[in-house]
């Protein structure tokens, strides 16, 4: 063979290596990517993302008995719905978020007696019925209470047989993750208004203050270090050391919002203290000089002119950071729990979006679809926040560089 | 003549080391108040080394060591009571490269007197306009000072960084090679600047350009592997210089 011919050979193969690893990890990604979607975005949609995690139930009573509907429905219902011409009601069998087999309420007539029931309770307020309630039992006066796990067959021929109706217990969907998600973004917030100060503070002193000796160099490759440290023992660490002090400090019981985020700031420091350095370091030396020059003390120099033209960079480390804090399930499972919270307080239990997944599958049975979509409406966050910092970033660059990137 | 002239510099005896290795050796010179001083000499020379122990920005870098004295109206700039952040407010400097921060035209030229401490908007504003007018760049900017200074060409910026070190009310101005990175005409904008500032600051230039040097300076030190080689009028030394390696270098013989 030629040595040409041996050139040619060799230059194949890397370039077929090359082709061959990123399509690798553009399938890998696709893959990923459609397997969530494929599996998640049937339970996608608005309520899932503003209802409460607990369902919240109700026994009610109609206001007027004798009153029925006998009205055909106004639209068309699905083909597993069982519509009570009588009481203008549409019932379905379903699953809930949680994989719950449930009857939901798919239908209400205008003109149905169901349309607003009276809550049996001291308060006795109206409760208009929506289409999302599952409905757990009905109960008639003369006749087998009608309950759910039945299913909605049986329940509308009870509906039928039936002149009038004792009470009803339905209850809202449930298994919404609004509490978790408020609990992610002030995870977000909290741990950069913690994290950054202290990360940006040190990466200034390892670049612009720091002699380049060895002490210098050993504590930066430490901070590189503690990088690669798996974040599981950083929640031990929160729980040995920030779980007791914000016990001793608030009113916390246990693991709290605050002893996470403290913690997910030392996950932090690391990152920001690295991507900030770097973002330092390409600041050009002649901006120091010209500051020094002009009679600038060092300080000033460094706050006034080094900084602000790093910015862009601190704000690539600030997303870095975003996208580490959303992503982080090992550790807070330590710090701050995993008790899915409606109502998210700082100093108590409460959970983020990726540990509220951990909970799902750790749950009997697994439930991979509300997991999926819960994984959709955390990549729909990065993204947004993505977008979102680039925008920034480009509006400071245009504003204080004059450069449009 | 000279004997009326005050000295804004009196050098004695100055060597400088950057480690081990001798980059000015045993300088002797006075600068003289309210002139324009022109430094020329091949690359490598010292020359820069030495303008930069003027406002001693030498510091910046790590192992240079400096010996003799530099006297400044009597004070001594090496002295350890020295204050060198006032230094640098009364001896300005502007580099190479046109090297404006990254903030509008206005704050690139307020920022010094920012520094100061100076937070008055009225001062501050009649302070950079005053400043934009002696460097001969109000006309072009004065609508725009709040663009970003890196809009501004390179002859602008350079005249920016004029404009930014005399807005610190300086008593000399060092300048590096202040128009080796401009066209023909930004230079000779540059230069006409030099030629109106000489009648309130002492001026001393680095340059590369014998033409410059001979055209606005009024004295010459022409410098050689770290020694000067022959210092005095600029007339005298480029048309009567006394060394023979003088004349070969502004003859362009060599360097």
């Amino acid at each position: 063979m030629s040595k040409n011919k041996v050139r040619k050979l060799k230059d194949l193969f890397l370039n077929i290596v090359t082709y061959l690893s990123s399509a690798v990890s553009l399938v890998t990604l696709l893959a990923i990517v459609i397997f969530v979607f494929g599996k998640g975005y049937k339970l996608l949609n608005i309520n899932l993302v503003v209802e409460n995690f607990e369902s919240q139930g109700y026994v009610a009573d109609l206001y007027d008995t004798g009153l029925y509907c006998g009205c055909s429905p106004t639209v068309t219902l699905s083909e597993e719905a069982f519509y009570s011409q009588k009481w203008g009601i549409a019932l379905t069998d379903t699953t809930d978020l949680l994989g719950k087999t449930v009857v939901m309420v798919e239908y209400v007539h205008p003109d149905s007696p169901f349309k607003t029931v009276r809550d049996k309770g001291i308060s006795g307020e109206p409760i208009p019925m929506r289409t999302d309630y599952d409905i757990i039992r009905i109960a008639f006066d003369d006749y087998p209470t009608a309950l759910s796990r039945y299913g909605s067959e049986a329940m509308i021929s009870a509906l039928e047989a039936n002149d009038s109706i004792r009470e009803i217990e339905f209850e809202t969907q449930g298994g919404g993750i609004r509490g978790s998600i408020i609990t992610t973004l002030i995870l977000i917030v909290l741990t950069l208004v913690l994290a950054l100060p202290i990360g940006i503070g040190a990466a200034i002193y390892l670049n612009e203050y720091a002699s380049p000796n060895k002490i210098t160099r050993t504590l930066r490759s430490l901070i590189e270090t503690l990088t690669g440290v798996p974040s599981i023992i950083y929640g031990l660490m929160g729980l040995a050391i920030f779980v007791p002090i914000t016990v001793k400090l608030t009113g916390a019981t246990g693991g709290n919002l605050i002893s996470g985020a403290m913690t997910l700031a030392v996950i932090l420091m690391p990152i920001i203290i690295r991507t900030t350095e770097e973002s330092l370091k390409v600041v050009p030396d002649d901006y120091r000089q010209a500051s020094l020059a002009l009679g600038a003390s060092k300080t000033q120099t460094t706050f006034q002119v080094v900084l602000p033209s790093a910015i862009p960079g601190i704000l690539t480390s600030v997303l870095l950071a975003i996208g580490r804090i959303i992503g982080e399930s090992a550790a807070l499972v330590f710090a701050i729990g995993t008790t899915i919270k409606d109502d998210v307080s700082l100093t108590g239990k409460s959970t983020s979006l990726a540990v509220h997944i951990w909970s799902m599958m750790t749950d009997e049975p697994a439930n991979i679809e509300l997991s999926a979509t819960i994984a959709i409406i955390i990549m729909i966050i990065v993204v947004l926040l993505n977008i979102f910092i680039k925008i920034i970033s480009a509006r400071y660059m245009q504003r204080k560089l004059g450069v449009s990137s | 003549m000279t004997n009326q002239l005050q000295n804004a510099f009196e050098i004695n005896q100055l060597n400088l080391f950057y480690g081990t290795k001798q980059a000015l050796k045993e300088i002797n010179l006075n600068i003289v108040k309210n002139q324009v001083t022109a430094l020329i000499g091949p690359s490598g020379c010292g020359k820069s080394t030495f303008l930069r122990t003027l406002n001693r920005m030498n510091d910046l870098i790590p192992n240079c060591k400096v010996e003799g004295s530099i006297r400044y109206h009597n004070d001594d700039l090496y002295a350890q009571s020295f204050d060198v952040i006032e230094l640098r407010r009364k001896v300005g400097m502007v580099f190479q490269k046109p090297n404006p921060f990254p903030m509008s035209i206005f704050e690139n030229v307020a920022y010094g007197l920012r520094c100061q401490g100076i937070k008055d908007k009225a001062i501050l504003q009649l302070a950079v306009k005053q400043a934009l007018i002696d460097a001969a760049l109000y006309e072009e900017v004065k609508d725009r000072l709040k663009e970003s200074a890196l809009s501004l060409s390179g002859g602008q910026q350079q005249r920016l960084c004029i404009a930014r070190a005399i807005a610190m009310a300086p008593e000399v101005i060092l300048m590096d090679e202040p128009t080796s990175a401009l066209d023909p005409i930004a230079t000779a904008k540059i230069e006409e600047l030099i030629n109106e500032l000489k009648k309130d600051y002492t001026i001393i230039i680095v340059t590369h350009n014998m033409q410059q040097a001979l055209r606005i300076s009024d004295y010459t030190a022409f410098f050689l592997m770290g020694e000067i080689m022959e210092y005095g009028e600029t007339n005298q030394i480029f048309s009567h210089p006394k060394k023979a390696k003088t004349e070969d270098y502004i003859t362009g013989r060599f360097g």
